[in-house]
């Protein structure tokens, strides 16, 4: 039986671990001074999130919550761990950055800024982070749907020597944010069911 | 000279987003890339749009990039050689 062994929900105003809300106090106004603050709080040594797009550290710092809550070993290549994300507005908000810049007549494009252009980076940054080796996929969907996840999840499962998938909802748009990251592990007796209604109650945590 | 290695340690930062680095704390002849600020490629693409942006200086020879990039201190006086504005 699939299991969510761990999960992290991150919106404007909660940040929050496996059903415990995070004591963060927010300084800055919603938006993504909100990801600097919550990387802060959370500890994380790791200079190349400053350099990401707001998407991207968002979908990392929900990633990163889960991975150390199971104390994950980020030193050793991990083949058996997949990454699949999914979310509504694609890389939208970095797009529109990025359109900004081109949009001048003395514009020069930035190839910090173009290399976000694409929603799947995130699992990229992350699998990176944690040197996770396995598949790693991107989905966008009209709304967040737990059957759709479970589906997705389900496929990742089918490649072989997979046995944990993190995989959720990252959605960031506008300085927006509405995520939730879970690690679901393939045979486990920790954690709880990996199924629609478990899903759909966490979302809505 | 020194100004000038002051002012493109600031422009560094910001182009990289480089948090919590100031421009004290850039060695100036440190390597850029891999040690010192352990930079990458894309970042190297960022500092060549930086040379054309703020010096009007356009790198036509990709061999030459490895030694122009070295360190802060060989990337001011390429621009002090070079630069048109």
């Amino acid at each position: 039986m699939k299991k969510i062994i761990a999960y992290s929900r991150i919106t404007d105003t909660l940040v929050i671990l496996n059903g415990k809300p995070c004591e963060i106090t927010f300084s800055c106004e919603i938006g993504p001074g909100r990801l600097a603050e919550i990387y802060r709080f959370l500890e994380v040594n790791y200079p190349k999130f400053f350099k990401m797009d707001n998407f991207s550290k968002a979908g990392f710092l929900a990633s990163e919550m889960v991975l150390r809550s199971l104390h994950y070993d980020m030193e050793s290549p991990d083949e058996s761990t997949s990454v699949v994300f999914a979310n509504r507005s694609s890389s939208l908000d970095n797009d529109k950055r990025f359109q900004e810049t081109i949009s001048r007549d003395d514009y020069f494009p930035s190839p910090a800024v173009f290399v976000y252009t694409l929603p799947n980076i995130v699992t990229g940054e992350v699998a990176i982070r944690n040197k996770i080796m396995g598949e790693t996929s991107f989905f966008i969907l009209e709304s967040f749907d737990a059957e759709k996840m479970m589906i997705f999840a389900d496929w990742a499962f089918s490649s072989a020597g997979t046995r944990r998938v993190l995989c959720g909802w990252t959605e960031y748009l506008d300085g927006h944010s509405d995520l939730l990251v879970m690690m679901v592990e393939k045979e486990s007796d920790k954690g709880f069911d990996f199924n629609k209604q478990n899903i759909n109650n966490i979302y809505r945590t | 000279m020194e100004t000038l290695i002051f002012d493109l340690k600031k422009q560094i930062i910001e182009a990289l987003n480089l948090e919590d680095i100031t421009p004290d704390d850039i060695d100036t002849n440190a390597p850029l890339f891999v040690e010192g600020l352990g930079l990458d490629s894309i970042d190297a693409l960022e500092l060549i749009v930086l040379m054309e942006k703020k010096y009007g200086i356009k790198l036509e020879d990709p061999g030459k990039s490895k030694e122009i990039f070295r360190s802060v201190g060989t990337m001011a006086d390429y621009i002090t050689k070079n630069r048109k504005k």
